[in-house]
């Protein structure tokens, strides 16, 4: 059965808003509250063990599913500890943890784990020497890679390139022309993503938005690229995100014709009967681990040792959700797509 | 002691035990540890669908086939370099046109990749990161840096994000990861070849699981990447 637009309300868009402070849909740290009590979640400890390595995370399916990665590569090699950091107020958490740990090597999981820990380092002495660390889950890390003393990590937002290529699997419609409806805060990573797709022939069309657009600014943006568009590609930005302009703005203005696809990066704006996101597209968390993990590896060989500045990696891979109702409804799609999709909604 | 606790853990114990048997007797486990140019739900419905009374778990990163070893199966399906890295061996051995075995390519951006020039080679994880870097080199006969992922469709991206020059993979992926770019892609086929997929029995059910396998129609095997078996 479809759910109403009220029901979207009330359920669709809380799960939205859960999966965004999963790591997406904010640029820079966000969740506040109270500190936490300091408490391990997993270990590994082996003989003959090559140091440390200190995991700082909070416990959630996806974090776990990153642990699941990084334990079964660097395992091996290294003790693991996980401690759990819930808020950015866990910054006595981190500091018992590195003094309980002496890593080698830290991993830093999801936007409240970085801003607790760079409160850490600012609480330091001037000329403090941090251990390597690697940020991954951490929304649009990718042009912010200062972010921490002695940092480096994984970008958490797909990048365009992969997104359109998995699309392009999917459907038989041409796919050159990306509409994307941006905040002026995010042109830098917008036109970072374009250029990289430009390799595979993508040519991205952008409407700018204020800093908080009322329902009517993101719907007239939104007619106004869909118009020039063979796709829609929705950012995981939360300013644009809010329950009000899902409702008031998104799905009016993504169920206009004529239809193109939309592309989304959270799981639960895909909704059989509701008609919002086409295709999802999303971090392969377990993979993000063992991209981590070969990070760390890198790290190892160049003595922990990294360069101010260093170049933030971009995830490789994915997993894909589609709409099904909604594509046979409105598009065509390629003989064996389904074959190229993780999971289905019908 | 508490009692309560052990009984509960017997309680599991048993529930798991009789699963076990319950999978057993309707045919056994397999385990399947390939790379396909489809995902890994398609992998496994395809095999679960041609394999009535068998129970299918199709796994695509070794960390997983570890686990699931352990847990217990009766056939695995994989190819021979994993079984030889796992003290297995092949009793059903997987055709392409007759030949046991298949050939590899190295694959870049605009022009066929020098085996012994390129610095940094994408491959898929087949066997950890020792392994998978000792067989990229074994291939190629030089010793680059070596990316791993975890699917066939992950090694495009490496391409796309400039993170290698090449790629490496089985010669019968290139013409689909072309297919789903506008790169200019160029394969170099290389010399060495490697064997095709394999069966192994691991467990009490695994001879019936193998005779199940050996008898699979064309389009599931088809995914395989064979065409009969041995």
């Amino acid at each position: 059965m479809a759910l109403t637009r009220r029901c979207f309300l009330a359920v669709g868009s809380s799960s939205i808003l859960v999966a965004a402070t999963a790591g997406c849909g904010h640029v820079g740290p966000k969740t506040a509250g109270a500190s936490s009590a300091y408490n391990e979640l997993f270990s590994v400890q082996r003989k003959g063990a090559k140091g440390q390595i200190l995991v700082l995370m909070p416990a959630t399916p996806q974090t776990k599913e990153v642990w699941t990665g990084l334990s079964d590569e660097l395992g091996k090699s290294y003790d693991l500890t996980a401690v759990e950091v819930a808020t950015k107020s866990d910054v006595d958490i981190v500091r018992t943890a590195l003094e309980r740990h002496r890593p080698v090597a830290i991993v830093l999981m999801n936007n409240p784990t970085v801003a607790a820990y760079a409160e850490y380092q600012r609480s330091c002495p001037p000329n403090t020497q941090f251990p390597a660390a690697v940020i991954v889950m951490t929304s649009f890390l990718d042009g912010q890679p200062n972010v921490i003393q002695n940092g480096t990590g994984i970008a958490y937002e797909i990048p365009l390139i992969t997104v359109v290529t998995n699309l392009r699997k999917v459907l038989a419609t041409p796919m050159h022309r990306i509409g994307v409806v941006r905040r002026a805060q995010l042109r830098t990573f917008v036109e970072r993503q374009a250029k990289l797709a430009a390799h595979e022939k993508i040519q991205v069309e952008q409407e700018e938005v204020g800093p908080s657009p009322n329902p009517s600014e993101l719907k007239r943006a939104l007619r106004l690229v869909r118009q020039r568009s063979d796709a829609l590609w929705v950012l995981n930005d939360d300013h644009l995100l809010s329950p009000r302009l899902i409702v008031e703005a998104w799905l009016p203005g993504v169920t206009e014709r004529p239809w193109i696809p939309t592309i989304v990066g959270a799981a639960p704006l895909v909704l059989p009967g509701e008609s919002f996101g086409t295709f999802a597209v999303l971090p392969d968390h377990t993979a993000l681990g063992v991209q981590a993990a070969s990070l760390l590896f890198d790290l190892a060989d160049e003595d922990w040792k990294i360069e101010p500045g260093a170049r933030i990696a971009l995830p490789v891979s994915t997993t894909t959700t589609l709409d099904l109702p909604q594509v046979k409804e409105r598009f065509t799609l390629r003989d064996g797509a389904l074959s190229q999709v993780d999971k289905i909604l019908k | 002691m508490d009692l309560r606790k052990v009984s509960s853990a017997a309680a599991a114990l048993a529930i798991v035990m009789a699963a076990r048997r319950s999978a057993a007797d309707g045919g056994g486990r397999l385990l399947v540890y390939l790379h396909a140019a489809v995902k890994q739900r398609a992998l496994q419905s395809a095999l679960q669908d041609a394999l009535a009374g068998v129970t299918v778990t199709a796994v695509g990163r070794i960390g997983d086939l570890d686990r699931s070893l352990k847990e217990g199966q009766d056939a695995v399906l994989s190819l021979p370099m994993v079984f030889a890295a796992n003290g297995l061996t092949a009793k059903l051995q997987g055709l392409r046109q007759g030949a046991p075995d298949e050939t590899y390519s190295l694959v870049g951006v605009n022009a066929p990749p020098d085996p012994a020039a390129v610095t940094a080679v994408g491959a898929l994880d087949l066997l950890g990161r020792d392994g998978t870097n000792a067989f990229v080199s074994g291939m190629l006969g030089s010793q680059p840096k070596v990316e791993r992922v975890t699917k066939v469709e992950d090694l495009l991206p490496l391409l796309q994000m400039e993170v290698v020059q090449a790629v490496l993979m089985a010669t019968r992926f290139f013409a689909e990861v072309k297919g789903t770019s506008q790169l200019n892609l160029a394969a170099r086929e290389l010399p060495k070849r490697q064997p095709l997929p394999a069966v192994a029995s691991v467990g009490p059910a695994g001879d019936a699981v193998v005779a199940a396998v050996s008898k699979l129609g064309g389009g599931a095997l088809k995914v395989l990447g064979v065409d009969s078996w041995r």
